[in-house]
C-alpha cells in the first residue's frame, strides 16, 4: 500500500509541482496517475522511491514513512520502469533483467530459474536472448525486458513511468494487454504514469487526474467518465466519454442487466460473443453488419438479441441512472 | 562513386607505401640509419630514455586524470568542473618549450624536469575524455540504475566506467602520441632521448643523426597509436560496439 499524506513538492526557484496530494494505492492495485504535460506525474512518482525529496507532508509504503527507509534497499524493494527502458547497454539481456538479485546475493540457480521464469512470463525465449545485448532487440523487446526487469526481485510495489509511451500504437496496445495479463497473476501494488485517457482506461482499477500538481479526482475508470467531477476532468476524457465508457463493460454485463429471450427466429443473424466489450457491439452496428447480434455465451447459447435500443437502455440504467 | 573512391583511396594507398619503401631503401643506400647501427649500444640508451619519459609522465597522468575526470562529473562536484579544466587547459596552452623550461625551473635538469612537463602536458587530453565518456552515459540509464538501488559506486562502477572506457583509452592514446613527438625536447632539459641525435643532426648538419633520430620517433608514435587503437576496440564492451553500430546506422 501506498499512501500520500499531505504531499507538496516545491522545486528551486518556486516551481510548486505537486499541492497537498491525499491518495492511496491499495495492495493489489494499479492505479494510474494522469494528467496534461507538466501537471507533476512524474514528480509525484519519483518521490516514492526517494528520487526526488518530498518538501512537506509524507509518503508511507506499507505504514512506514519512505523518508525514515533506508534509500538503496528500499529501491530494491521497488521496481522501476521508465519511458526510455534505460536498459544497461554494456550488460547482456540477462545481466540486465538480474541487476537486482545480483545486488541482492541471489545465488546463480536462483538467478537462473527467476530469469528463465520472466522471460516466459514476457513471451521471449530465454536461450535466444540471454546473451543478447539491448541494441540487438526492437523497441517492444526492450520495453519488456524493462518491465522483466523491474519484476526480478519480486518488489511488492511498481512504480511506472509512461512504460509504453515511446511505442508505436500498436505494440503498445500489445504490450498493455500483456501487463494486463501479468498483473492478473502477481498482483503487484501500482502506480502508473500515463498521458493517455485510453490506457488509463484499459489499465487501471483506479485513476488519479491530476491538473497543477492538484488531484482533480480520484476514481475508478467508469466513475471518472460516467460522472466527471468538473469541468476539467469533463474536458479531459473527452466529448467521446460515454463511447470510452462503454468500452469497460461487455455483452455479458449487458444480458444480465435485463431479462432477454433467447432468440431462435432466425438462423443466419450474426452472433456476437459475450466478451465482447459493448464499444465494439456498437462499432458492428453502426457499421451496418447488423441491426441486431444473437448473444452467444462460451458455452454457445443464445441469450437473446443485442439491438440498438437494448444499448440504449443499458446505458441509461448503467450510467446516467447511477446520476444523482 | 562508392567504387570510384574505393579506387582512388586504394591508389592513395599505393602511393603513399611506395613513397615509403622509396625513402627508406634511399636512407639506407645513403647509410642514413647508420647511427643505428653503428652505435647500437647509444641508439637502445636513447630510445630507453624516450620510452621512460613518455611512459613515466604518461601513467602519473593516467592515475591524477581519470580520478579527477571521474570527481568532477559527481553531481555534488560538477562546480569543480571549469575551474580544473581551465587549469588543465592552461598546460596545454602554453608552449611545450615553455612547460619544459618551466619543469626545469622546478626540478633542475635531467629526466625528471622531462617527465614533469609531460606529465602536465598529457593531463588535459586524458581529463577531458574522461570527462567526455562519463558523461556520454544516458541520463536515463542512470536514473534507472539509481531507482533499482543501486549505489552511487555501483552506477560509476557497472554503467558509468565501462561506457567511458573507450573515450578514456582514446584519451591516453592522444597524449602519448603528442608526448612521444614532444619528448624530442627533452634533450633541451639535459633528459636524453632520441632528441639528443635529431638535435645533433640539426647543429652538425649531418643528415644521419637527424634521420636515425626522427624515424625511430616516428615509427614509435606510429607503434603506440596501432597498440592504443587495438586495445580499444578488444576492450569496448560488445553491447556498446553495438550501441555505436545502431546509432550510426
Ligand atoms: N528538477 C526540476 N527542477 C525544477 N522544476 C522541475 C524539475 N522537474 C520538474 N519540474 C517542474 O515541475 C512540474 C512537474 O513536472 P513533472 O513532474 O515532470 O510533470 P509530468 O511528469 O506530469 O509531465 C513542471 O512544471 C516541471 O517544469
Ligand atoms: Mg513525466
Amino acid at each position: 500500500m501506498i499512501q500520500f499524506d499531505n504531499v507538496n513538492k516545491v522545486y528551486e526557484g518556486d516551481v510548486k509541482a505537486i499541492n497537498n496530494v491525499d491518495l492511496t494505492v491499495p495492495d493489489g492495485e494499479m492505479v494510474i496517475l494522469i494528467g496534461p504535460s507538466g501537471c507533476g506525474k512524474t514528480t509525484l512518482l519519483r518521490m516514492v522511491n526517494q528520487l526526488e525529496t518530498i518538501s512537506s507532508g509524507s509518503i508511507l509504503l506499507n505504514g512506514e514513512d519512505v523518508t525514515t527507509l533506508d534509500k538503496i534497499e528500499m529501491r530494491r524493494k521497488i521496481g522501476y520502469v521508465i519511458q526510455s527502458n534505460g536498459l544497461f547497454p554494456n550488460m547482456t539481456i540477462e545481466q540486465n533483467m538480474m541487476i537486482v538479485p545480483q545486488l541482492l546475493g541471489w545465488d546463480r540457480a536462483k538467478k537462473r530459474d527467476r530469469f528463465n521464469y520472466l522471460m516466459d512470463l514476457i513471451g521471449l525465449n530465454p536461450d535466444e536472448f540471454k546473451k543478447r545485448f539491448p541494441h540487438e532487440l526492437s523497441g517492444g523487446q526492450q520495453q519488456r525486458i524493462g518491465v522483466a526487469r523491474a519484476l526480478a526481485a519480486d518488489p511488492p510495489v511498481m512504480l511506472m513511468d509512461e512504460p509504453f509511451g515511446a511505442l508505436d500504437p500498436i505494440i503498445r496496445a500489445r504490450l498493455q494487454e500483456e501487463f494486463l495479463q501479468i498483473q492478473r497473476e502477481v498482483k503487484k501494488t501500482i502506480l502508473f504514469v500515463s498521458h493517455d485517457i485510453d490506457e488509463a482506461v484499459k489499465m487501471g482499477d483506479k485513476i488519479v487526474l491530476l491538473r497543477d500538481g492538484e488531484v482533480m479526482q480520484y476514481d475508478t475508470p467508469a466513475e471518472i467518465l460516467n460522472h466527471p467531477k468538473n469541468e476539467f476532468v469533463n474536458e479531459f476524457v473527452g466529448s467521446d466519454r460515454v463511447l470510452k465508457s462503454m468500452s469497460l463493460y461487455t455483452v455479458k454485463d449487458l444480458y444480465k442487466a435485463f431479462t432477454l429471450k433467447p432468440n431462435f427466429e432466425s438462423k443466419d443473424i450474426r452472433t456476437i460473443n459475450e466478451d465482447t466489450s459493448l464499444r465494439v457491439a456498437i462499432s458492428m452496428i453502426l457499421n451496418q453488419e447488423a441491426d441486431q447480434l444473437v448473444i452467444e455465451d462460451n458455452e454457445g447459447n443464445n441469450h437473446g438479441s443485442l439491438t440498438m435500443d437494448l444499448l440504449e437502455q443499458f446505458l441509461h440504467k448503467e450510467i446516467k441512472g447511477q446520476e444523482g | 562513386m562508392d567504387t570510384f573512391n574505393k579506387r582512388t583511396a586504394l591508389v592513395v594507398k599505393i602511393l603513399l607505401w611506395t613513397a615509403i619503401a622509396a625513402f627508406f631503401i634511399w636512407g639506407f643506400s645513403q647509410g642514413m640509419f647508420r647511427q643505428i647501427y653503428e652505435q647500437p649500444g647509444l641508439f637502445l640508451e636513447l630510445l630507453g630514455e624516450h620510452v621512460l619519459i613518455i611512459f613515466a609522465s604518461g601513467f602519473a597522468a593516467v592515475l591524477i586524470a581519470v580520478p579527477l575526470g571521474i570527481f568532477v562529473t559527481r553531481p555534488a562536484f560538477r562546480r569543480t568542473e571549469w575551474f580544473i579544466v581551465t587549469v588543465a587547459n592552461l598546460g596545454q596552452t602554453i608552449p611545450s618549450l615553455a612547460v619544459l623550461a618551466l619543469a626545469m625551473g622546478v626540478l633542475g635538469i635531467g629526466v625528471e624536469a622531462a617527465i614533469l612537463a609531460l606529465f602536465v602536458y598529457s593531463l588535459l587530453p586524458i581529463l577531458q575524455n574522461t570527462i567526455a565518456g562519463l558523461d556520454s552515459v544516458d541520463e536515463n540509464t542512470k536514473d534507472a540504475a539509481r531507482g533499482m538501488g543501486l549505489t552511487n559506486l555501483q552506477i560509476l562502477w557497472k554503467v558509468e566506467l565501462p561506457n567511458a572506457v573507450v573515450s578514456i583509452i582514446a584519451g591516453i592514446r592522444t597524449a602519448l602520441v603528442i608526448n612521444i613527438g614532444t619528448a624530442a625536447l627533452a634533450y633541451l632539459v639535459g633528459a636524453g632521448g632520441l632528441g639528443v641525435w635529431i638535435f645533433t643532426g640539426i647543429r652538425l648538419f649531418d643528415n644521419s643523426y637527424l634521420i636515425s633520430g626522427a624515424v625511430p620517433v616516428t615509427l614509435l608514435a606510429i607503434a603506440v597509436d596501432l597498440l592504443f587503437r587495438y586495445l580499444e576496440r578488444v576492450l569496448t564492451p560488445k553491447g556498446l560496439i553495438l550501441a555505436r553500430e545502431a546509432n550510426e546506422a
